[in-house]
């Protein structure tokens, strides 16, 4: 797990080719939907309806600390980069951690100003969802 | 059956890999999504983005002719060169960028039939060298305003009745939604549609493969079920006017209407417009 003030970091200081290089490689690294996930996926389960491109989010929580599994198609390489930013910052945290996170965390990594509103505006959908997905298991744990 | 219009500003993937390396042939890559050139291209393409190079990123306009002949030089694009757009989403944005890159005074404008999706189907080549062309001198000689409506000219255009074809979703259409699913943040204050605007969302000039329908089908997608006739004056807009760019090019290129105008301003600008008038049903 890479802390996300680390990341906040990297994105702040990086330039417009530096940002799309890192996005590339957050998305090359975006694990690959465990087996076990596959047939909710087929069938349409926990997509999140707000990106137009389809992504998938799963979410484990287990004696307080948080597993996350996305799936995002490859011909979507900059939404696949964004939502591995939140796999990355996210998977293996605590509860409280998540809860925690700041809530302009996706202005504070200033993407929108460099790739323009209209392409990163999903990404507080995967948040928002993240967010309240920890929130529900935690309650009914 | 009918031919387009005008069918030679269409090109196939075949003619593309066929002119690869043709000096005079500049391939242009403009997506939605703004990492698929890097992860690979056609070769010899070079990348325009239309958020960071097309559009002026104070102002809500689009770059002047200065920063159009910086571009340009810079990309190695000369003003007699011929570009070919290709993107992705049905060359939603290659043509967004054609319609740009015509306002800005470039003649020879084409799209690769069928765009991104298409080349990569038929299992093109693609590549991750990042082409380098020597730099040139682009000079802009005249602009094309008139391919471009202002709010002004589309009140005027309303109050005379001409036709406007809106090429959102049938709820942006009707005001059920005050934004593009999925698109919060481009909302209006108000919704509806400009009076007199016939709805045809942008992506029914479409194939499933990404290519643009018949002639045949598009005359009786516009004409026959929403009433244009040879010789009108068309106004086109969407939102932002990037999807109407599509239509625009449908109608200009492929169905031969003279005067059609891009209304960039869109629904961002006319829902949020005090005293505009809004049809709703």
């Amino acid at each position: 797990m890479q802390r996300i003030e680390e990341i906040i970091e990297m994105f702040q200081s990086a330039d417009y080719q530096e940002t799309l290089a890192l996005l590339i490689d957050y998305s090359e690294d975006l694990p690959e939907l465990p087996e076990r996930f596959v047939e909710n996926r087929d069938n349409g389960f926990n997509q999140v309806h707000e990106c137009e491109t389809p992504v998938f989010i799963f979410i484990e929580v287990q004696n307080d600390k948080v597993d996350i599994f996305a799936d995002v198609p490859e011909e979507s390489p900059t939404v696949r980069g964004l939502v591995s930013i939140l796999v990355s910052a996210f998977d293996g945290a605590t509860t409280s951690e998540i809860e925690e996170a700041p809530a302009d965390l996706l202005m504070q990594l200033g993407l929108a100003q460099k790739l323009g509103i209209r392409r990163v505006r999903g990404l507080s959908a995967v948040y928002a969802m993240i967010k309240n997905e920890v929130k529900k298991q935690k309650a009914g744990s | 059956m009918a031919e387009y219009a005008n069918p030679d500003v269409l090109v196939s993937t075949q003619w593309v890999a066929d002119h690869i390396d043709d000096p005079n042939i500049v391939i242009v890559e403009s997506d939605e999504d703004v990492l698929l050139y890097e992860i690979g291209h056609i070769k010899n393409a070079v990348k325009v983005d239309w958020q960071n190079e097309l559009q002026d990123q104070l102002v809500r306009d689009y770059v002047g002719p200065e920063k159009f002949e910086k571009l340009m030089s810079e990309k190695g694009i000369s003003n007699d060169a011929t570009v070919v757009f290709y993107g992705d989403k049905s060359n939603w944005w290659a043509c967004y960028a054609l319609w740009t890159f015509k306002v800005l005074g470039h003649e020879k404008c084409l799209i690769m039939n069928g765009g991104r999706q298409k080349w990569v189907e038929e299992e093109r080549e693609l590549t991750k060298d990042v082409a380098s062309r020597e730099k040139t001198n682009y000079k802009v000689s005249k602009t094309d305003e008139s391919i471009r409506a202002y709010r002004d000219d589309v009140s005027k255009h309303m109050a005379a009745g001409k036709p406007m074809i809106d090429v959102r979703s049938p709820k942006e259409y009707s005001g059920e939604l005050l934004h593009m699913e999925a698109y919060p943040q481009e909302g209006a204050l108000r919704g509806g549609h400009i009076p007199g605007a016939a709805n045809v969302p942008w992506a029914t000039a479409a194939n499933e493969d990404g290519t643009f329908k018949s002639a045949d089908e598009l005359s009786d997608i516009y004409e026959n079920q929403k009433g244009l006739k040879k010789g009108d004056d068309v106004v086109a807009y969407c939102r932002i006017g990037e999807r109407s760019s599509h239509t625009w090019f449908v109608l200009k290129y492929l169905l031969g209407y003279e005067s059609v105008r891009n209304y960039d301003g869109s629904w961002t600008e006319w829902g949020n417009l005090v005293k505009a008038p809004i049809e709703k049903p």
